[in-house]
C-alpha cells in the first residue's frame, strides 16, 4: 500500500470518529472543534494529492486497491477513482472541511456525536464514490443513512424528527430496489460465466453477453427508483424540502452539496454503465422527469415565503438539468450532467450558507419579515448577490458553464425525437430560476427595511473564509471550465462510446 | 456399536452437559442457600469444558451414533457449538439476574442446562422418536424456566400459555409423524427417505408433511404459530427469553431443515408452503412490530419476523440457501444476545420495560447506548454490522436460485425496510427524546458480568460484520451436509 491510498482516504474519516467520539477525547467544545477542522482540512488536501497523481488522459479505473474480503460469493473490498468519481471525492472533501468551519456558529450541544457522526457519514460518501465493487457500493450507500438521521433529527430545527425518518425511509425504500437490481444483476453475471463478482470494472465494462430487454429494462428501474429518490426526481421528492429546511445549516450543505450529487453519480455509474441499452429505450422518460423536476419546482420556488425552501426546490429545479443532461446520451450532454452536479454542489453549499448566515442574525427564514438587510450587511449581499447568480447561470460563472453545456449536448443529441422542444422547454424553466432568485435577493436586502434589523452586523471572518472559498470556485471554474472537463471528459466518453456502441 | 465409542466419538458434549445436569442437581439439594452461586461457577465451566470438547470430535466425519438415532457431522456440530454458545451467555446473563432468588439458584441453572441439552440432541436427532423425546426436553425445561419468577402474575401467564400451546403444538407433530408412519412404516430419517424416493405424493403424506411443519413452525414461532412468542417474552425473567429467542429458535432451525429435507422433491407444494410461512411470518412480524412500546413485546416481534428472514433460505431449497440460514443464524445469535443482555442491563437501572424508559439513555450511559445502538442496527440489516451482511448474503443466495424467486426476494426486501422503521424507534428514544430522571439509584445494582457480555456480543457482532469470510466459509462447510440433490431433479 502506497502513501497515496484509497483506503486511507476512506477508513481515515471513520478513526476521526473514533478519536473524538471516544471517553479518551476532552469534552471540550473548541478542542474538539478544531481537531475536527483540521483534520477535515488534513482529508481536504489529502484528497488533491490524488488529484495531482490522476492521469487525465486514461478513462479507466486509477489508484486502485482491490483486497479479497468475502471471497466465497465474490465480494472485494476494492477502490478505485475515474475522472467521474474523482471531482466528486474532491467536492465531498471540500465541502466537509466548509460543514466544520461553518459548524462553529449552528452547533451548540453535543458536539463530541455531532463531529463524529459527521466524519461517520464522511467515510460512508467517499466509499460511495470510490467503490469499484458494487457490495461495497451498497454498503457505503446505506452507512450513511444513520449518521445523517441522527444529524438531522438531533441537531435540526422545526419538526426535525419526522424530516430525518421521512429521510431514511424514503432513501431505504428506494435502496432496497437498488439492491434487487445488483442481485438480479449480479446473478445475471454468474448465470453466463459461472463467476460470482460485483466487480463494476467487469460488470460494466462490456461484457460477451447481452441482457435481455426486458430483464434490463427492471435492473434498470430499479437502481432509477434509488437514485431518483437520491437525486431527487420529482414524484419521490417530498423528503428533500422537509429534510432540508430542517436540517442544520452545515447539514443542509452536505446534504444539498454531497448527498444529491450521490444519486446522479449512482444513474451515470450503473444506469448508464451497466444497462446502456435500456438507457436508449428510457432515455425519453429520463428527459422528460427532468423537463418536469426543472419547470415544477421552479414554480413552486417561485411561491415559497421560507428562504430555505425556497433553496431546497431550486436544487430540485437544477436537479433536474443533470437528469437533462443524462438523458440527451452524448458527450457534451452528459459532461454537462457531470459539471452541473459539481456547480450545483458548490453553488447550493453556498446558498444554504447564505440562508444560515441571515438566520443567524434575524433568527427567520421567511422572506417577507426580511428586507433592507443589503443596506446594513452590504458584504453579505455581496455574497449572495454572486452566489445566486451563479444559481441562475450568469456567464463567467460555474452555473453557466454548466447551464450552457448541459443544453448545448440536449439540443444537438439524437437520442429521440423531440428532445429539441423539451430542451426549449427546459430553458425556458431557468429563466424562471432568474425570476424567484433575483425576486428573493430583491426583497431580503433591499426594500424597506424594519427597525429591528438595524443592529444586524455584517459578515463574520469565518464566514469569510467558507464563502470566499465557495466563490472562488464558483469563478474560476466558471472562467475556466475546462480545468474541470479535462478531469472527467474521457471517463464520459468512454462510456457513451460504449453506449452508443 | 458401542456406546462408549458413540460418545467418544459424536456425543462428548452432551455427555458432559448430562454429567453436569447430575452435579448441579445434587449441588442444588446439598448446598445452603448463601452458597448456590458456586452451581453457577460450576455450570459456567461446565458448559464451557464442554464446548471445548468439540475439538475433541472427529469434525468432518459422519457419524451415526445411538443406533442410528443421532447423527454428527459439521452441520450439526455447528448448530451444537452454536447452542452452546448461546448458553453460555444466558448463564452469564442469568447471574445477576436469580442472584435475588435465594432458594432456587441452582435449579435455573440445572434447567438450562437440560434445555440445553435438549435443544442439542434435537439438532442432531435423526429419528422421529429422538427428535420427539429431545423436543419435549428442550420444551418442559422451557416451560419451567418461563415460570421461575413464582410469584410473579405474567410470568405464571407466560409458562401457561406457553405450556398450553407447546402441548398442543407436540399433539400436532406427533400427529404428522403418525401420517409419516403409517406410510413409510419407518421411523428413521435416513430409511425415511430411502422409502420416499420414487414415491409419488398423496394427500396423506402432504398432511402428515404440513402437520410436521406445523409443529416444527411453533418452535420458531412461525406465523400462524406465534401467538405465545409476545405473552411468553414478556413474562419470562429476561435470560430466558432471549434463550428463547435464539437457542431454542437454533435447535428448531436444525431440525427443520434437517426433516423437512426429506420430502423434498417429493411434496409438491415444498417450497410453496415454506415461503409462505416465511413470508407471513415476516410481514406479520414487522407489521405488528410497528406499534409496540414495550420493549419485550417488540423484541418478541423481531425475533418472530427474523425468523422469517430465515425461513426464506430453505424456502429456496439451494446449497446456499442453508448456507446463508446458518450464517444468518449465526450472526443472529449474537445480535439478539447484545440487544437482551442491553435491554436486562437497562431493566436493572430503571425497572422499567417500556421504549420510553429508554428516553435519554445516549446522554445518561453512553456506551450502553452505543452497544444497543449497534445491536438494533445489526437487526434492522444496516451496515457495518452482522446482520446488514447476513441479509446481504441471503438476498444473494434467493437471487443465485433463479428468477423464480424474485417475489419472495422482493416481498423480503420490502420487509426490511419496514423494519428499520421500529428500530430506529428504540435509536430514536435513546437519541432524541429528553432524559426523564437525571440521577436515579439502579433498581438491582450494576453487574461487571451484563457488561462484559454486552461488550463480548457487540464486538463479535462488529467482527462478524467485518471479516465475514470464515463464517460464510464454515456455514458452507455445514451446508453441505445437508442432502438437497432430490431439489435438482424435482425443479427439472
Amino acid at each position: 500500500m502506497s502513501l497515496l491510498s484509497l483506503t486511507i482516504l476512506v477508513l481515515a474519516p471513520l478513526i476521526a470518529a473514533i478519536i473524538i467520539g471516544g471517553p479518551w477525547f476532552p469534552n471540550h467544545e473548541v478542542a474538539i472543534r478544531r481537531f475536527a477542522k483540521g483534520y477535515a482540512g488534513f482529508l481536504f488536501i489529502y484528497s488533491l494529492f490524488f488529484l495531482v497523481f490522476f492521469n487525465p488522459t486514461q478513462s479507466g479505473y486509477q489508484f486502485l486497491e482491490s483486497f479479497n474480503w468475502i471471497q466465497p460469493i465474490g465480494i472485494k473490498f476494492s477502490l478505485g477513482l475515474d475522472g467521474l468519481s474523482l471531482i466528486l471525492v474532491i467536492l465531498t472533501t471540500f465541502l466537509v472541511l466548509l460543514a466544520c468551519i461553518a459548524s462553529k456558529f449552528n452547533i451548540t450541544k453535543k458536539h463530541k456525536l455531532y463531529y463524529s457522526l459527521i466524519f461517520i457519514l464522511t467515510s460512508a460518501i467517499l466509499g460511495v464514490f470510490a467503490s469499484k465493487d458494487l457490495f461495497l457500493f451498497f454498503l457505503f450507500w446505506e452507512l450513511e443513512l444513520i449518521p445523517m438521521y441522527l444529524l438531522i433529527a438531533i441537531w435540526g430545527s422545526g419538526r426535525k424528527e419526522y424530516s430525518a425518518i421521512k429521510f431514511v425511509l424514503y432513501t431505504f425504500l428506494g435502496s432496497i430496489f437498488m439492491l434487487a437490481s445488483i442481485l438480479a444483476v449480479y446473478f445475471y453475471h454468474y448465470n453466463q460465466t459461472g463467476v460470482l463478482t460485483f466487480d463494476l470494472g467487469i460488470l460494466a465494462a462490456p461484457k460477451a453477453y447481452t441482457y435481455p430487454l426486458t430483464f434490463e429494462i427492471l435492473a434498470f428501474l430499479g437502481f432509477f427508483i434509488a437514485f431518483a429518490v437520491k437525486l431527487p426526481v420529482v414524484p419521490f421528492h417530498t423528503w428533500l424540502p422537509d429534510a432540508h429546511v430542517d436540517a442544520p445549516t452545515p447539514i443542509s450543505m452536505l446534504l444539498a452539496g454531497i448527498l444529491l450529487k450521490m444519486g446522479g453519480y449512482g444513474l451515470i455509474r450503473m444506469n448508464l454503465q451497466i444497462l446502456p441499452e435500456a438507457i436508449k429505450v428510457l432515455a425519453p422518460i429520463l428527459v422528460v422527469l427532468g423537463v418536469i423536476n426543472i419547470i415544477y419546482a421552479a414554480l413552486i420556488a417561485l411561491v415559497q415565503e421560507d428562504l430555505k425552501k425556497l433553496v431546497a426546490y431550486s436544487s430540485i429545479s437544477h436537479m433536474g438539468i443533470v437528469l437533462l443532461g443524462l438523458g440527451a446520451l452524448n458527450i457534451a450532454g452528459v459532461s454537462g450532467a457531470v459539471f452541473q452536479m459539481i456547480a450545483h454542489g458548490v453553488i447550493s453549499a453556498g446558498l444554504f450558507m447564505i440562508v444560515g448566515v441571515i438566520y443567524l442574525r434575524t433568527h427567520t427564514r421567511i422572506i417577507s419579515e426580511l428586507g433592507g438587510l443589503g443596506y446594513v450587511a452590504p458584504r453579505i449581499f455581496y455574497f449572495s448577490m454572486i452566489i445566486a447568480l451563479a444559481s441562475l447561470g450568469l456567464p463567467l460563472l460555474i452555473g453557466f458553464a454548466a447551464e450552457t453545456l448541459t443544453f448545448y449536448g440536449a439540443f444537438i443529441s439524437r437520442s429521440f425525437a423531440g428532445i429539441q422542444v423539451l430542451t426549449i422547454i427546459a430553458a425556458i424553466g431557468v429563466i424562471l430560476t432568474a425570476a424567484y432568485l433575483l425576486w428573493m435577493l430583491q426583497r431580503v436586502f433591499f426594500g424597506t427595511m424594519f427597525e429591528k434589523w438595524k443592529s444586524v452586523h455584517d459578515i463574520t471572518p469565518h464566514e469569510i473564509v467558507i464563502l470566499l472559498s465557495l466563490v472562488l470556485v464558483i469563478t474560476v471554474f466558471g472562467l475556466f471550465p475546462r480545468g474541470l472537463t479535462n478531469i472527467f471528459i474521457p471517463t464520459i466518453n468512454s462510456i457513451i462510446s460504449n453506449i452508443l456502441a | 456399536m458401542d456406546l462408549l465409542l458413540d460418545i467418544r466419538y459424536a456425543l462428548l458434549p452432551e455427555a458432559i452437559i448430562s454429567l453436569l445436569i447430575i452435579a448441579c442437581t445434587v449441588l442444588t439439594f446439598t448446598l445452603p442457600n448463601k452458597k448456590q452461586n458456586i452451581i453457577y461457577i460450576v455450570s459456567s465451566l461446565g458448559a464451557l469444558l464442554a464446548l471445548i470438547s468439540f475439538s475433541y470430535m472427529p469434525f468432518f466425519a459422519e457419524i451415526n451414533a445411538l443406533w442410528n438415532n443421532f447423527t454428527s457431522n459439521t452441520f450439526t456440530i455447528l448448530f451444537r457449538i452454536l447452542i452452546l454458545i448461546g448458553t453460555i451467555i444466558t448463564i452469564q446473563m442469568s447471574k445477576k439476574y436469580v442472584s435475588g432468588y435465594g432458594n432456587s439458584i441452582g435449579e435455573f441453572y440445572t434447567l438450562i442446562l437440560i434445555a440445553a441439552l435438549g435443544a442439542m440432541l434435537l439438532a442432531g436427532a435423526s429419528d422421529l422418536i429422538m427428535l420427539f423425546v429431545a423436543l419435549e426436553t428442550l420444551s418442559l425445561s422451557c416451560f419451567a424456566l418461563s415460570g421461575y419468577t413464582k410469584l410473579d402474575k405474567l410470568s405464571n401467564e407466560a409458562a401457561l400459555k406457553y405450556l398450553v400451546i407447546g402441548a398442543a403444538s407436540s399433539a400436532v407433530l406427533l400427529y404428522g409423524f403418525s401420517f409419516i408412519y403409517g406410510i413409510t412404516g419407518e421411523t428413521n430419517f435416513v430409511t425415511i427417505s430411502n422409502y420416499l424416493s420414487g414415491y409419488n405424493a398423496n394427500a396423506v403424506l402432504i398432511i402428515g408433511f404440513l402437520l410436521v411443519l406445523g409443529g416444527l413452525g411453533y418452535k420458531l414461532a412461525a406465523v400462524p404459530f406465534h401467538t405465545w412468542a409476545p405473552d411468553v417474552y414478556q413474562g419470562a425473567p429476561i435470560p430466558v427469553a432471549a434463550f428463547l429467542s435464539v437457542v431454542s429458535k437454533i435447535a428448531g432451525f436444525a431440525v427443520i431443515i434437517r426433516t423437512l429435507t426429506i420430502f423434498l422433491g417429493i411434496i409438491p407444494i415444498w417450497s410453496l408452503s415454506i415461503a409462505v410461512i416465511a413470508i407471513l411470518t415476516m410481514t406479520i412480524g414487522n407489521l405488528i412490530a410497528i406499534n409496540q412500546s414495550n420493549i419485550k413485546r417488540l423484541m418478541a416481534y423481531s425475533s418472530i419476523a427474523q425468523a422469517g428472514y430465515i425461513l426464506v433460505g430453505l424456502a429456496i431449497a439451494t446449497q446456499a440457501g442453508i448456507s446463508s440460514m446458518i450464517f444468518y443464524l449465526i450472526a443472529y445469535l449474537f445480535t439478539n444476545f447484545g440487544t437482551w443482555t442491553a435491554i436486562e442491563i437497562h431493566i436493572n437501572h430503571t425497572g422499567k420495560d417500556s421504549i420510553e424508559a429508554f428516553n435519554g439513555l445516549a446522554f445518561k450511559q453512553p456506551v450502553l447506548a452505543a452497544g444497543l445502538t449497534i445491536c438494533l442496527l445489526s437487526l434492522a440489516g444496516i451496515p457495518i454490522t452482522a446482520g446488514f451482511f447476513a441479509k446481504f448474503y441471503l438476498f444473494q443466495a434467493v437471487a443465485l436460485a433463479g428468477f423464480q424467486y424474485t417475489w419472495l426476494l422482493i416481498i423480503a426486501l420490502i420487509n426490511t425496510a419496514i423494519a428499520v422503521y421500529y428500530y430506529l424507534k428504540i435509536v430514536k428514544a435513546m437519541f432524541l427524546r429528553p432524559t426523564q430522571e437525571l440521577s436515579q439509584e439502579p433498581v438491582i445494582s450494576p453487574s461487571k458480568t451484563l457488561n462484559i457480555v454486552l461488550g463480548f456480543t457487540v464486538t463479535a457482532v462488529i467482527l462478524i460484520g467485518v471479516l465475514a469470510s470464515p463464517f460464510i466459509s464454515l456455514s458452507e462447510l455445514s451446508a453441505i451436509k445437508i442432502d438437497l440433490s432430490s431439489a435438482l431433479s424435482f425443479i427439472q
